[in-house]
């Protein structure tokens, strides 16, 4: 992530950033959700699913942080609202079968997550960090208390292993699991 | 670093796609003949999969405890009744 972005880096970091994102693009999406005969909870739902893709679009550098946010994020929610209105329409004619089928595939990937977020807290942060928040090494090597960027490297790698590891042995233990 | 470790960086550099062309052929190669890095290569990947799903998990979290206090502190209290004043009207 570039230097002139605001920092996520931390949870205190993203906590500000998300606080000011609410309050200054929520309210037209609000008003929208309203406008198209929504609910206050559809609408949360719509502006938090709508903040996750801004922060993943941010996080990959295809978006620039702060600019123009309000109009950007109304856009995906819009966006996401149409989606969901499509869906609803849909999923009456759904077989039940398929349904069945995904609810089991959802209970194991759910065992696995809590799994990992108990037993692997430490290593899954640090690879948050370097995958999913694309945190340039030294930033993260700075958070997690590193020396530099080659501890933090070696640490990186013998996480992904141990996760890699734990991901095959549970896989193969809840079986239907990423088979 | 050792080797093992070494290993996981050659894959993850074959899975992003960022292994020199020479590389990339050696590697492909090995994976011909090595079951074991085949087997290590496919669980890396779902790795990936669940690194991404586990980070989306946090980052919804943090978003709602963010929502949980702009709906219950008292000093986000403008904020919030300006959003449930856009519900009540009809």
């Amino acid at each position: 992530m570039a230097e002139t972005d605001i920092s996520i880096a931390t949870p205190a970091h993203r906590e500000k950033l998300f606080i000011a994102l609410y309050k200054s693009a929520f309210p037209a999406v609000a008003r929208y959700v309203n406008k198209m005969g929504g609910t206050f909870d559809e609408a949360k739902d719509i502006f938090q699913d709508a903040l996750v893709i801004y922060y993943e679009k941010a996080a990959a550098g295809t978006i620039i942080l702060n600019t123009n946010e309000q109009a950007y994020l109304l856009g995906i929610s819009k966006n996401l609202w149409l989606k969901k209105f499509k869906e609803n329409n849909r999923s009456a004619s759904l077989d039940g079968v398929e349904t069945a089928d995904l609810e089991e595939e959802h209970a194991s990937e759910s065992k696995l997550m809590s799994f990992l977020e108990t037993a692997g807290k430490k290593c899954m942060e640090l690879l948050r960090s370097f995958y999913y928040d694309q945190l340039p090494l030294a930033d993260a090597a700075k958070l997690f208390g590193f020396s530099g960027v080659r501890s933090a490297t070696v640490q990186k790698y013998k996480c992904l292993e141990k996760v890699r590891e734990t991901v095959k042995e549970k896989s193969l233990t809840y079986e239907d699991f990423l088979a | 670093m050792r080797t093992s470790l070494l290993e996981t960086e050659q894959i993850e550099a074959h899975l992003l796609q960022r292994s020199a062309p020479a590389h990339a052929l050696l590697f492909d190669a090995k994976l011909l003949l090595n079951d074991d890095l085949a087997d290590k290569l496919n669980w890396q990947k779902a790795t990936y999969t669940v690194i991404k799903n586990y980070g989306r998990n946090q980052l919804k979290k943090e978003i709602e405890a963010v929502h949980q206090s702009l709906f219950s502190e008292a000093r986000h209290r403008s904020f919030s009744e300006k959003i449930r004043r856009i519900f009540s009207k009809k």
